[in-house]
This record gives structure tokens, sequence and C-alpha cells, in this order.
């Protein structure tokens, strides 16, 4: 009796529920993942073009080829390009993971556009950002710590307006300049920050290494 | 066949150590010892009574001899708990009783260097967040407190099960604050009325319990519906069934406050 109450609890308080995902299979369309490998070449991705072709393969590969999916990245302003804004990229949710635990309802939720969402967070932290195949991403205490996501965005999921480079030249570079990363277990580096921990030391695949990455990030489908 | 031995061994740990130690958690390095700088952690072991802690000043003993035990109890302990308002007592904020920080935990890693960003009271330092996380936010003892999925099982939330799984999850940590760190102002029950009931809520689902409840973080940042380490959601109830229920034993945080 008692299990079914929470049965009925779990599938109807998702969100609110927390420990009770345990108990609540849902079937729900994977909407979120972290991609399960890098492509090899630092932060250089071929551009946003070329990161949106790795979410759509990954997500084909396991069968959610179906949607389109984008990379959760900014771009900063170039002569006659503005920037481009990673929570402009991804929908307006809500999200899923590949188990079909909620990620957050909203823009709003996810990226704390509120004093009280930002204090609270949303449902991303290490048990629940999966990648594509299901599988929890290595973090803080992990060996080797695959943690850190670029997303050259600043907290808000916004591009930087800054003359620095924080997108590695538009995920273009894989020597000069930087990326800025976030945390996918929202663990170490004195925040708890998804997307916008800190910068990283550089922008080749060992640089990504070196601070606990491998050059990972997170894609959405967009519907 | 696998539930004989673990009853057996639950029974057995609860006659040798007593009841307190059947919540003990992952066994600590005997090596290591307590960062001089360390004025903060996530109780070992909860009071047992549920959400009944013999109100603030039982939390605040209750703080004080396990940093006494730990080779801490040179500075003056506090409990990270709101009380509600009641008639001739005004509220107190959780916030309000545990000094002005930096913060550091047994390893004398620092969780947070000042209110403001422990509480994350802009909304730049609240997206970013505390350094509080499953790998910090360590007990008096230098343990990790066991989080979501961990030692998982259909039956992790009964209590033989949890007591003779020391490191399944436990990560619910009671606070009865707003993410703020502030006392709730409305007229419902998130303090298990203010540390001194372990009455059972109205229901056994979270949303409709409008009853005895206590408000509880995650000590690992993970689950609860958006991780928050103070005040990620309310409990179905106040007793120490309640509590595990939604996969809490009744720990709480204690900082110095000197």
């Amino acid at each position: 009796m008692i299990k079914k109450t929470l049965l009925v609890a779990a599938s109807a308080l998702p969100v609110l529920a927390g420990s009770y995902f345990a108990f609540a299979a849902q079937q729900r369309p994977m909407t979120f993942f972290v991609t399960s490998v890098g492509m090899g070449k630092g932060a250089d991705l071929g551009g946003l073009a070329g990161a949106d072709a790795h979410c759509q393969q990954l997500a084909t590969a396991v069968g959610a080829g179906n949607k389109t999916w984008h990379a959760y990245l900014s771009t900063q302003a170039r002569p006659g390009q503005p920037a481009i804004n990673a929570r402009d990229r991804i929908g307006t949710g809500p999200w899923y993971n590949s188990k079909g635990q909620p990620i957050s309802d909203t823009q709003s939720e996810l990226h704390g556009d509120t004093l009280i969402e930002a204090q609270r967070g949303s449902n991303l932290f290490k048990q629940s950002a999966l990648t594509e195949k299901g599988q929890v991403v290595n973090g803080f205490g992990d060996m080797p710590n695959t943690h850190d996501m670029l997303t050259g965005s600043q907290a808000d999921g916004r591009a930087y307006t800054d003359n620095t480079d924080h997108t590695c030249n538009n995920w273009t570079s894989s020597t000069t300049g930087t990326a800025q990363l976030g945390h996918s277990d929202r663990s170490g580096g004195g925040n708890t920050s998804w997307n916008s921990a800190h910068a990283s030391r550089g922008c080749s695949q060992a640089d990504l290494v070196a601070t606990g990455g491998a050059g990972l990030f997170y894609c959405f489908a967009i519907n | 066949m696998t539930r004989t031995p673990l009853l057996v061994a639950a029974s057995a740990i609860c006659v040798m150590t007593g009841s307190l130690f059947a919540y003990a958690q992952l066994p600590p390095d005997p090596n290591a010892k307590p960062n001089p700088k360390m004025n903060f952690f996530v109780t070992s072991v909860g009071g047992g009574h549920g959400g009944n802690l013999g109100g603030l000043a039982g939390a605040d003993k209750h703080c004080q001899d396990l940093a006494t035990a730990a080779g801490v109890g040179n500075h003056t302990w506090h409990a990270y708990l709101s009380t509600q308002a009641r008639p001739g007592q005004p509220a107190i904020n959780a916030r309000d009783r545990i000094g002005s920080g930096p913060w550091y935990n047994f390893k004398g890693d620092m969780i947070a260097q000042d209110q403001a960003h422990l509480h994350g009271d802009t909304i730049e330092l609240a997206r970013m967040g505390n350094n509080i996380n499953k790998v910090t936010n360590l007990t008096e003892k230098g343990q990790v407190v066991p989080g979501l999925y961990d030692l998982q099982a259909p039956n992790d939330r009964d209590e033989d099960y949890m007591a003779a799984h020391p490191a399944s999850n436990r990560h619910e940590t009671l606070t009865g604050s707003m993410p703020d760190g502030r006392a709730f102002t409305d007229n419902q029950d998130h303090t298990c009325n203010n540390w001194t009931s372990e009455a059972k809520g109205n229901s056994e689902n979270l949303r409709q319990n409008t009853g005895a409840a206590v408000q509880v973080g995650m000590s690992d940042r993970n689950g609860g519906g958006n991780g928050s380490w103070n005040s990620a959601h309310s409990t179905t109830g106040c007793g120490q069934a309640d509590l595990r229920r939604t996969h809490g034993v009744g720990l709480y945080y204690c900082f110095a406050v000197n």
C-alpha cells in the first residue's frame, strides 16, 4: 500500500520528489544529454555547425535522431556577426535526460532567472546529467574527472561581451585562446555552476584534460 | 538468502553499539585529523528521533558533542536550523546563527567565504553557487555523506537496510529554511514544530502533506528537483520513519560561530 502510494506520488511529482526517481521509470523522450565523447580536437568543434552535427550524430546512434539537436554553446560577436547565446539555441523546455528524468521545466529555472530559482538551482546535477547512453559523467573526486563542459557562456547562458576569448575563437581553435566551462556535476572550482564555473587553460585537447575535461558539451533537442 | 544475514548484521550492530550508531556512515580514516580551520560539518549521526531535536538548544548541543568527540570542541557550534514565529517568539533564521564565515570543512576546504556566497544573496552569486558538494560536505569525522543512488535498492529506505548499509543514500539534511537561509513565514510546519515534534504528516505525498513536516536540503547536491543544499523540498512527516521515506536520517549542518 505504501509503495503504491509512493509510486503514484513519484509519477505525479517527479520534480519535487527527488529521491523517488529511482521508482519512477518515465517514458518521456530524451531531450537533453552530455556528449559521451568529445570531438578529439580540443575546443575546435568545427564551429557551431560541427558541434550541432556531433550532437545529432550521437543522438542518432541511440535512436533519438528524430529530433533536432543543438549544442549548448555561445559564440562571441565578430565584425558583421552578432553574438549567439547558448540559451537561445535550445528551445523552451521542458528537458529530460536519457532516463526520462527532468532536467528543467523552463529556461528560467535552468538559468536561474529569478533570485530564488538561482539559489535553488535546476535538476541538472551529477546523477541526472547523463550521456546519450545513460552514463553518469565522471566528476569531482572520480578518476579521470571529465566534468568540464564547454559552454563559452556566462552563468545566465549568454555570450560574453568583452574582448577576451571565451569560446576558443567561436569553437574553431585547438591552439590559442580559452573557453568558459561548466561542471556537469556542479562540483569543484569553488562554485556549483553547471554552465560557467571557470575558464579553460587553453584550447587543445591536453589543455581541456588538464583541468578535468575531455571536450564534452551539453546537447538539447529543440523540438 | 541475503536478507537474513543483513538483518543479523543490523541487529548485531544495534546491540553492540546502540541505536546511535545504527546510522553511522562511511568508516572514517582513523589517521585523519580535522584541519585547524574546520568550522563546518554535517552531523555524522542524527538525534534518532526524527525532527524532534530537543529544540534549537538540543540541536546545538548535538553539534557541540559531536565536535568535542572529533577534537574541535574548542569552538562554539550551532546547528544550521531556522525556527518559525510563535506568539511572543519571533522567528529565528538559520543564517543568523552561524557567524560570518569563511567556513571550512574537515579537510580545510573552503565551502563559502561569507554569507552572500553561502546563500547566493545576489542573482550572480546565486547562479554560481557556493562550494558545497558531495565531496566537500564532510561530517565531523571527515566522512562523505552517502547520496543519491548510493547502494540503491528497492528497500533502501527501510530501517534495517539503512542500518546495515551505512553507505546507502541518506542525503536529506534538516534545515527548516528557505533557500536564502531564512525561516518560512507561512502557517505551514517547516520545522517539525521548531524541532520538537515526531508527528506524522497527513499524507505520504509530499505536495499533499499539510501536516507535520520539515524543509530539507541535499547534502550531495543531487536530487530533490534542484540539488539545493539547504532548501530542496519538504518531508511527509517528522518521525524517523517519515524522514527515511525520502532517504533521510535526520542529519543537519553545524557551523562554528567563533
